[in-house]
């Protein structure tokens, strides 16, 4: 399988594999810091939201690592896609959603959007995501973290085999 | 900018073009791992768990990080939220493709309906927070200042 983003074959999963063990380590023994992306979009609604949930200590004093670890993120994916042939270009691809289900764009930004909502409201209820709760979490064989991991991959295989086994 | 500032930048970039080049934020091969098609997000999530587990062994048992300071790993507490939440957020990763550090890859990679995913996320994470006090009994949560967990 190809990526969407060049036509390349992605890297191979033990480096990349190893370089995000690697990323969850360097962050902890540099910055005292357990490697988490979730808690960080709470970070950005609590510049504009003010309920008493994002004014919390955890929070408000987390700001200044989690923005700029976000940040990060957005910049290694243009940065990525810039070296990649053909360079950086605004794309609606969405592989084999558009040979299967063929939405157009409109039809992508609600299925997108709905999929957003429970990402966001579904990460924060359990307390994590793949990177807190599936790499941390579960290196550290924290039970909450297993459970929200069994619990987030049984919930994607469902989804995923009903749409692409049954529906279309 | 400080110097962890630029830290913080330069790591979430280093893991933003892992994510990016791998496989791991790309509709298809999410699909792919879910429809039990495609080996190499297993392989990509078990090979980081291999490594991690180890490192975070070893890093508790030196227990300090680089400049000296006693380490400190906040537990998670565990609550009915990791299951309703775990299952939920396991349909948005299905529907979009994406978990929430590729939600960020993407946009940065110019796929456009990843705006999409993340103005939903933003707003899932809002009214989260927001209702957070009425969701303390039905999901059994913590208490507001404790929370479900960072991460």
């Amino acid at each position: 399988m190809r990526l969407i983003l060049s036509g390349e074959e992605p890297l191979h999963w033990a480096i990349a594999g190893a370089a995000i063990g690697a990323i969850t380590l360097i962050l902890l023994l540099v910055a005292n810091r357990r490697l988490g992306v979730s808690t960080g979009f709470e970070n950005i609604c609590s510049l504009v939201v003010n309920a008493p949930y994002f004014r919390r200590e955890s929070i408000l004093g987390s700001t200044s690592w989690r923005l700029p670890l976000l940040l990060g993120l957005v910049i290694g994916g243009f940065v990525s896609a810039a070296f990649s042939p053909g360079g950086w270009e605004t794309t609606w691809d969405l592989g084999v959603f558009d040979a299967d289900v063929g939405w157009g764009a409109g039809g992508k930004v609600v299925w997108m959007f709905a999929g957003g909502l429970l990402i966001g409201f579904g990460t924060r209820l359990a307390g994590g995501c793949t990177s807190g709760h599936g790499i941390f979490g579960v290196s550290n064989f924290e039970v909450p973290s297993i459970v929200s991991t069994v619990s987030f991959m049984a919930g994607g295989i469902v989804t995923t085999n009903l749409i692409y086994r049954v529906i279309v | 900018m400080d110097r962890m500032t630029a830290f913080y930048l330069v790591l979430g970039a280093v893991f933003g073009f892992v994510l990016s080049r791998s496989g791991a934020a790309d509709y298809d091969f999410i699909q792919g791992m879910f429809l039990f098609e495609e080996f190499q997000l297993y392989g990509i999530i078990g090979t980081a768990v291999v490594v991690t587990a180890p490192g975070l062994w070893l890093l508790k048992r030196y227990g300090r990080t680089a400049s000296g300071r006693p380490l400190k790993i906040e537990l998670k507490p565990g609550h009915r939220g990791n299951i309703y939440g775990g299952v939920l957020f396991g349909v948005g990763w299905s529907i979009t493709g994406m978990c929430p550090g590729p939600v960020l890859v993407n946009v940065g990679e110019g796929k456009l309906y990843a705006l999409a995913a993340l103005a939903g996320v933003l707003v899932g994470a809002g009214a989260f927070g927001t209702l957070y006090p009425r969701l303390i009994r039905p999901f059994g949560l913590p208490r507001l200042e404790v929370g479900t967990g960072e991460g």
